[in-house]
């Protein structure tokens, strides 16, 4: 009984070091596996041996884990003899059943003989190419990277999957967006087209009537000797009204020119053409006894003729709208800005100029400050102001088309001040049109 | 006191607007220094009138309203500063709107003016002395 006892006794113990053994093998491949080490040294009898799990190197282990893109081994068949995990989430299926598939497998119909060419290519050197991975319901377009790489036991293929789901769909969208874009101009250009219709239409075929209109009725002044007062009243608003249509015409023709005129933008300094507007003035200044101040001007870059034009609306604006019984004093100003922003600091020599016109006229609502630019806008009845409305819009149009801002305030009685900020150099922008 | 008529300038007017040749006629019939041509209505009758006039008695200034049927103005300037009978005539341009396109291509063709056309009758004689200071 006794010896029976220690035989069980002995066994037992044999049976819990082995299973101790077993336990601790079963943790070293564990964790040769996972990663946690690279490699056991085992002392057997005098010599030391090494051992590792082939592909066991931990960073790339980790590394093929961890990262965002698919990635396979296959053998020279094509057999996927290894599959990391993102591969798994692309397919759906879990990785015990991809090992040993071939790869042919997931690759689209359509593209399977474009997949063939690229395979049996990458065994000659690196190569790469687009196809789509489908599992199922599951389509994925992705990037495949072949490198054929030679292990100890043979050459096996590298395969690194990128999914291209995100980069198609962001190129479905620019394309998409090509699109509208290309439609849109098409649209542009063809109301610019029919701008340009109604300019010729409006140059020729309407003035060509009311030029009628004009000479006949004073044709009909100069005889007009049998017309009562109230029929030369009648006589004389057809003229005036005849006149003011002919000024709207010619307005809006030179607001229409505005899209088609490529003039071209060249430094230009500001002080010579405010003088030359001053000549022009001259009359009118003298006789409202006007005053303009004027800080010395910069030189921009803009195009000459639409730049002058602006002054031009403007001070004519404040000559215009002046006080009955205070003689107009116009001011206008320059600064030189950091920023596009009239709120912008101050810097010497730009890249931007603020410019200020500013008069000690009638003045208007500060309500009606966003509207001024407005086409057809008028403050005024026409009895008061003379006027078509349309000088404030093309004056925007032009700053615009320089790159430029504009804006106004304004008080009633005291005045009104215009604020223009324009870029020095018209390459600032990326645009000279 | 009538000029003799060897000095007063012959006029030819090319206008198919029944009204404006009727405005022409009208402010400028009584000037001493002008004798008007039967107006033509376009080009084509511009040559046709030139072909019936001898050297001697083509007009002293032609005038071309651009905007005429079958050979508007700058078509019939064309052909009349590349005929060498007819190239020495000077010819006046007129219409309603002179655009840049006009007034440039009119002047690199020939014409001795662009002018637009009148609103009133002051406006007739203005422009018939500016063309007579420049022929």
């Amino acid at each position: 009984m006794e010896s029976n006892a220690k035989l069980t006794n002995g066994l037992s113990r044999e049976l819990e070091d082995t299973r101790r053994q077993l336990y601790e093998a079963l943790e070293t491949i564990e964790a040769l596996r996972t990663g946690q080490v690279d490699a056991i040294v085992v002392q057997n009898g005098s010599t030391h041996e090494l051992y590792t799990l082939k592909t066991a190197d931990h960073a790339y282990r980790v590394f093929i884990e961890k990262m965002t893109e698919g990635a396979l081994t296959l053998s020279q068949e094509g057999i996927i003899l290894f599959a990391n995990s993102q591969f798994s989430e692309m397919t759906g299926l879990p990785l015990s059943a991809i090992i040993g598939l071939p790869f042919e497998l997931f690759i689209t119909k359509s593209d399977l003989s474009f997949y063939q060419q690229l395979f049996a290519n990458s065994w000659k050197g690196y190569c790469k190419g687009e196809v789509e991975i489908v599992y199922q319901e599951r389509r994925t377009p992705v990037q495949l990277s072949l490198t054929a790489l030679e292990l100890a036991d043979g050459i096996s293929l590298s395969v690194i999957i990128t999914d291209l789901t995100l980069q198609k769909a962001t190129q479905r969208k620019l394309q998409e967006n090509n699109r509208q874009l290309e439609h849109l101009n098409k649209t542009l250009e063809a109301s610019n087209h029919d701008l340009q219709q109604f300019a010729s239409v409006a140059s020729h075929d309407l003035q060509e009537p009311l030029r009628k209109i004009q000479m006949f009725s004073n044709f009909l002044k100069n005889n007009a000797g049998n017309l009562n007062m109230e029929q030369m009243a009648h006589l004389e608003k057809i003229i005036g009204s005849a006149d003011r249509m002919k000024s709207l015409i010619i307005d809006i023709l030179n607001y229409s020119r505005l899209s088609a005129d490529d003039g071209e933008f060249s430094p230009t300094d500001l002080n010579i053409i405010l003088k030359e507007l001053l000549d022009d003035f001259e009359l009118m200044i003298a006789d409202k006894k006007a005053k303009v101040l004027y800080d010395n001007l910069p030189v921009l870059e803009v195009i000459r003729g639409q730049i002058r034009q602006v002054f031009q609306n403007l001070i004519s604006n404040s000559l215009k709208f002046s006080k009955e019984d205070e003689p107009p004093i116009i001011k206008i100003k320059a600064s030189y800005l950091a920023s596009k922003s009239f709120t912008s600091p101050e810097k010497t020599a730009g890249p931007f100029c603020l410019l200020t016109i500013e008069d000690n006229g009638i003045g208007f609502e500060d309500k009606y400050a966003g509207i001024v630019f407005s086409l057809f806008q008028r403050l005024h009845s026409k009895d008061s102001f003379e006027g078509t409305g349309i000088g404030l819009a093309i004056t925007k149009k032009i700053i615009e088309k320089h790159h430029g801002l504009i804006q106004v305030k304004s008080i009633v009685g005291k005045g009104t001040t215009f604020m223009i900020v324009l870029p020095l150099k018209q390459q600032l922008n990326g645009n000279t049109g | 006191m009538v000029t003799p008529d060897k000095i007063r300038k012959k006029i030819l007017l090319a206008e198919d607007d029944p009204d404006d040749r009727g405005f022409f006629f009208q402010f400028l019939n009584n000037r001493a220094d002008l004798v008007l041509l039967p107006p033509v209505e376009n080009g084509e009758e511009v040559f046709e009138y030139l072909a019936k006039a001898h050297n001697g008695t083509f007009p002293d200034l032609i005038i071309l309203d651009q905007n005429m049927p079958k050979c508007n103005g700058l078509q019939t300037l064309t052909i009349l500063k590349n005929n060498i009978q007819y190239k020495k005539i000077p010819v006046f341009m007129y219409s309603t709107y002179t655009d840049d396109y006009l007034v440039k291509k009119s002047m690199q063709l020939g014409a001795r003016s662009v002018l637009e056309k009148p609103f009133s009758p002051e406006g007739y004689h203005k422009m018939i002395n500016e063309m007579l200071e420049l022929i």
